[in-house]
C-alpha cells in the first residue's frame, strides 16, 4: 500500500460519517442474512424454539419477526 | 390513488410486478420500477430518458442494477464503508447465493403474488407529490421516474451514474422552471 492511500484510509477512519455508514450498512446486511438463515431453517423443519435458541433471542421475538412468512 | 395514474403509469406498476416475479423475488422494489420504465416505448418517461442519452444504454443500467443486487442492495458508498472494516459484501452475497440461490438476500421469497416493499410504496406516493408539485392532473410514468431520483438508495445512484438526476429530468420535462410547490 502506498503512503498516500494509507494516509487517506487513516483519515477516513476518523471520519464519523464513514464509521456510522458502515454500522448502518452492517445492520442492513445482518437483517438480510438473518432472514435468509431463518427461512432456510424453517424450510428444513426447524421449530421457532430451535431457531430462537441459536440466535440467542426469545421464541416470541423470532416468531413475531418471521412468523407470518 | 391508482385511479389518478395514466395508462403508461399503470403499465409501469404492472411491469414492475412482472420483473419482480421473473426474478423470483417476493417484494417489489425501486429497481423493479426502474426495470419496467426501461421497457417502455413512447411514453413521457422514455422520452426523458432518451433525451438524457439513455436510449441505447438500457443494458448498462440493467447491469448496474444487477451489480447492486450483488452488493445486497447496499449503495456503493455503503459497501465501500464496509470494505473499510474488512467486510467484502459481494463475497458474502456470492456465498449466500451459492447455497440459497440467486436473489436469496432480497427480502421475502414466498409463494404467491409479490407485494410492494416500503421503498416502492414510498416512490409511488412520491410520484403523486411530483405530479401535484408540477400541477399535473394525472400521475404519469414520468412522475414515477422523477420520484425514483428523489429516494436515496442504489436505484437513484444507478440513475445518477447514468446522468439521470432529479435536476436533469426536471429540466427535460418542464424546462428550467422549478415547481412552485414542492
Amino acid at each position: 500500500m502506498t503512503e498516500a492511500t494509507d494516509l487517506a484510509e487513516r483519515a477516513g477512519d476518523r471520519d464519523p460519517r464513514v464509521g456510522l455508514r458502515a454500522v448502518a450498512a452492517l445492520r442492513r446486511l445482518l437483517e438480510q442474512l438473518e432472514a435468509v438463515q431463518v427461512r432456510s431453517a424453517r424450510h428444513q423443519g426447524w421449530s421457532w424454539q430451535e431457531i430462537a435458541a441459536e440466535l440467542g433471542v426469545s421464541r416470541q421475538a423470532v416468531h413475531k419477526k418471521y412468523g407470518r412468512q | 390513488m391508482f385511479e389518478r395514474f395514466t395508462k403508461d403509469a399503470r403499465d409501469v406498476v404492472r411491469g414492475a410486478v412482472e420483473h419482480c416475479e421473473g426474478a423470483g423475488v417476493r417484494t417489489v422494489g425501486a429497481e423493479h420500477l426502474l426495470l419496467a420504465l426501461l421497457d417502455r416505448e413512447g411514453g413521457r418517461a422514455s422520452f426523458a430518458l432518451a433525451a438524457l442519452g439513455l436510449a441505447d444504454r438500457g443494458d448498462s443500467v440493467r447491469e448496474a442494477l444487477e451489480e447492486s443486487r450483488r452488493r445486497a442492495g447496499l449503495s456503493r458508498a455503503e459497501s465501500d464503508a464496509l470494505a473499510g472494516l474488512g467486510i467484502d459484501v459481494t463475497e458474502i452475497v456470492a456465498r449466500v447465493e451459492e447455497v440459497h440461490g440467486v436473489g436469496a438476500m432480497a427480502a421475502g421469497r414466498r409463494a404467491g403474488r409479490p407485494s410492494f416493499g416500503r421503498d416502492a410504496k414510498r416512490i409511488l406516493e412520491q410520484s403523486l407529490r411530483m405530479a401535484l408539485a408540477h400541477r399535473d392532473r394525472r400521475i404519469g410514468d414520468e412522475h414515477i421516474l422523477l420520484a425514483l431520483t428523489t429516494q436515496p438508495g442504489p436505484t437513484a445512484e444507478v440513475l445518477a451514474d447514468h446522468g439521470v438526476t432529479h435536476a436533469a429530468l426536471t429540466r427535460i420535462l418542464y424546462g428550467d422552471a422549478e415547481p412552485k410547490a414542492s
